[in-house]
């Protein structure tokens, strides 16, 4: 079998920053704004002239609520109830993902949401095959 | 773009099979999915007067063909539908199938490429192929049946780091109608409750219906004297993604779809009545679907602002509204970005029965997702056969007091296209 180099994948980038911590995204060379998670083409403006970056890992929560259990991918059996949030990072890009540090429960998520939108940090969740990221809440 | 129809295209034919379980359900219990769908076929081609050779082209549709297992389901289909040597396509939008499938069709009989369109859907989502049987079905598992389903979501980054549709589509949605409106979570609980109410009525006079049960006849078989008691039961009725609970959703049903489209002009003196589908606007994105406002979703103001540019109507034109309701609370933010509700009042208008088919705002007569129930590919078919029989006054005892003139269909394929149709009398 001929030695054939290995193209550069982004999602084997991503995943392989999260398990050191790092959270990779790419910026527009056209337009400035930042695809997160990364691919090769600009989702604003359509540019394929991307390159990679890392994001602080700051970011706002903004609403906050559970997924389902047993959870819907056999990954997530072991944590499920979790909480799932909605939020917007320092950079700008508007995500979703699993919150940490708030209780799955109608009491602590209904305290949460009268709080308003909180300050969190990104952090790397290892899942028994694969890093994912994760929000936990600041203070 | 032009977003024009250079020639009419209007719906001559509709058909759709009960929804339910193929193991289970009366009328439904041990067909095949070869036989479920001829059924819809069948309906819909005596509806428009003609067999299955009259028609120029067969679009096929079909998203989860792990369940159903017949991929090139326009050959496998022909000898079951009567449409040998047609030109056909299997296609999927996922659950705007159907609906995408129809703007297909107008767009090439407007093109002036097929006189006649059969377009049909067809989808398992409560039963699957048992081994490697051609006839035995058996039931497929809540997470097999969410793992098959999520393959239409973000596979590189949604669903491996934790997607859930129920807190993306439900429980976050809701929070975020919440906070913008002013909304309490026990006013937004009360207003599900008084919404799904609505929608089990309608199912209760929907003999093709999955869940034919009155929420209250439901709630008292369960031994409760106040049906809010059984909704706010833990036991009955869980939050699955606070502040949303099971009966805001979607129910899984086996089912199919069939609709024909043709010119205008060639459906005059038709065995039926016809529809005119005036417009059609559609828009994907990929996760998020929303901004910092989860209550606006950029891809469905696109599609609904091209359907009602194409079909030449405005919000005040609507008569009768669907909106998909995979989610409630996510179909009541549609319903309000259409014009058909006044924003932030969809739950008010709810609250006050005003959604129901004896009311002003009558929206998904058929059930909806919940009490309908939902058969992925098949569904957006069932929301415009609803529409057709409505426009010709034949929805029996939850037909709307003014037949309507104008009606508009919204789905969400997953994961996502926001797909509207504007059918018109003529």
């Amino acid at each position: 079998m001929p030695n054939v180099a290995e193209q550069s994948s982004a999602i084997r980038s991503y995943y392989e920053g999260l398990a050191k911590g790092v959270f990779r995204a790419v910026t527009c060379k056209a337009c400035g704004g930042y695809t997160f998670p990364p691919t090769g083409c600009c989702e604003h403006c359509a540019s394929w002239d991307v390159t990679p970056v890392e994001l602080s890992g700051d970011a706002t929560l903004l609403l906050a609520s559970h997924n389902i259990s047993p959870a819907c991918h056999p990954r997530f059996e072991k944590i499920a109830p979790y909480v799932y949030g909605h939020l917007r990072l320092k950079e700008g890009p508007i995500v979703q993902g699993i919150v940490l540090g708030v209780k799955p429960t109608p009491e602590d998520l209904k305290a949460l949401f009268e709080r308003g939108p909180v300050p969190v940090k990104a952090e790397t969740l290892q899942m028994s095959d694969l890093p994912v990221i994760a929000f936990r809440l600041a203070g | 773009m032009r977003n024009k129809l250079v020639e009419r295209a209007v719906i001559s034919g509709v058909g759709c099979s009960r929804f339910g379980d193929l193991l289970e359900t009366p009328e439904l219990k041990g067909l095949s999915i070869q036989e479920l769908m001829a059924r819809a076929v069948k309906e819909a081609l005596d509806d428009a007067g003609i067999t299955g050779q009259d028609v120029d082209a067969v679009f096929a549709g079909n998203a989860m063909v792990h369940s159903s297992q017949v991929p090139g389901t326009y050959s496998q289909l022909s000898k079951w539908t009567g449409t040998q040597f047609k030109a056909g396509v299997h296609f999927e939008a996922q659950c705007s199938t159907t609906n995408v499938g129809a703007a297909m069709a107008a767009m090439s009989v407007a093109a002036g490429v097929y006189d006649t369109v059969l377009v049909y859907g067809l989808e398992t989502t409560r039963t699957k192929v048992k081994g490697f049987s051609p006839y035995e079905r058996e039931p497929i598992s809540h997470q097999q049946t969410w793992l098959w389903t999520d393959m239409a979501v973000n596979q590189a980054y949604g669903v491996p780091q934790g997607y859930d549709i129920f807190s993306t589509y439900n429980g976050l949605v809701a929070l975020g109608y919440c906070r913008k409106y002013g909304m309490s979570i026990d006013d937004f609980d009360r207003s599900m409750f008084e919404l799904c109410r609505t929608r089990r009525l309608h199912g209760s006079m929907n003999p093709k219906a999955n869940i034919q049960e009155k929420l209250e006849d439901r709630a008292a078989r369960e031994g409760f004297s106040d049906p809010y008691d059984y909704w706010q039961s833990d036991k009955h009725n869980p939050f699955v993604a606070w502040p949303s609970r099971l009966l805001s959703l979607v129910t899984t049903a086996d089912g199919a779809s069939a609709m024909v489209i043709t010119r205008a002009d060639a459906a005059k003196g038709a065995k039926s009545q016809p529809v005119e589908l005036k417009g059609f606007g559609i828009s994907y994105s990929d996760l998020p679907w929303y901004g910092e406002d989860a209550t606006y979703w950029e891809f469905d103001r696109r599609a609904i602002d091209a359907a009602f540019d194409m079909a030449g109507i405005t919000a005040a034109d609507i008569d009768y509204l669907h909106t998909h309701d995979c989610s409630h609370i996510s179909g009541i933010c549609t319903a309000e970005a259409t014009g058909y509700l006044e924003p932030g009042k969809g739950l008010a208008a709810a609250r006050d029965g005003r959604l129901r088919f004896d009311g002003d705002r009558p929206m998904s007569t058929h059930g909806g997702r919940h009490a309908f129930g939902h058969a992925w590919g098949a569904s957006a078919g069932t929301d415009t056969y609803e529409a057709v029989l409505q426009m010709r006054g034949q929805a029996g005892p939850r037909q709307i007091r003014k037949t309507p003139e104008i009606s508009v269909i919204h789905t969400h394929g997953y994961a996502m296209i926001g797909t509207v149709v504007v059918l018109g009398s003529v």
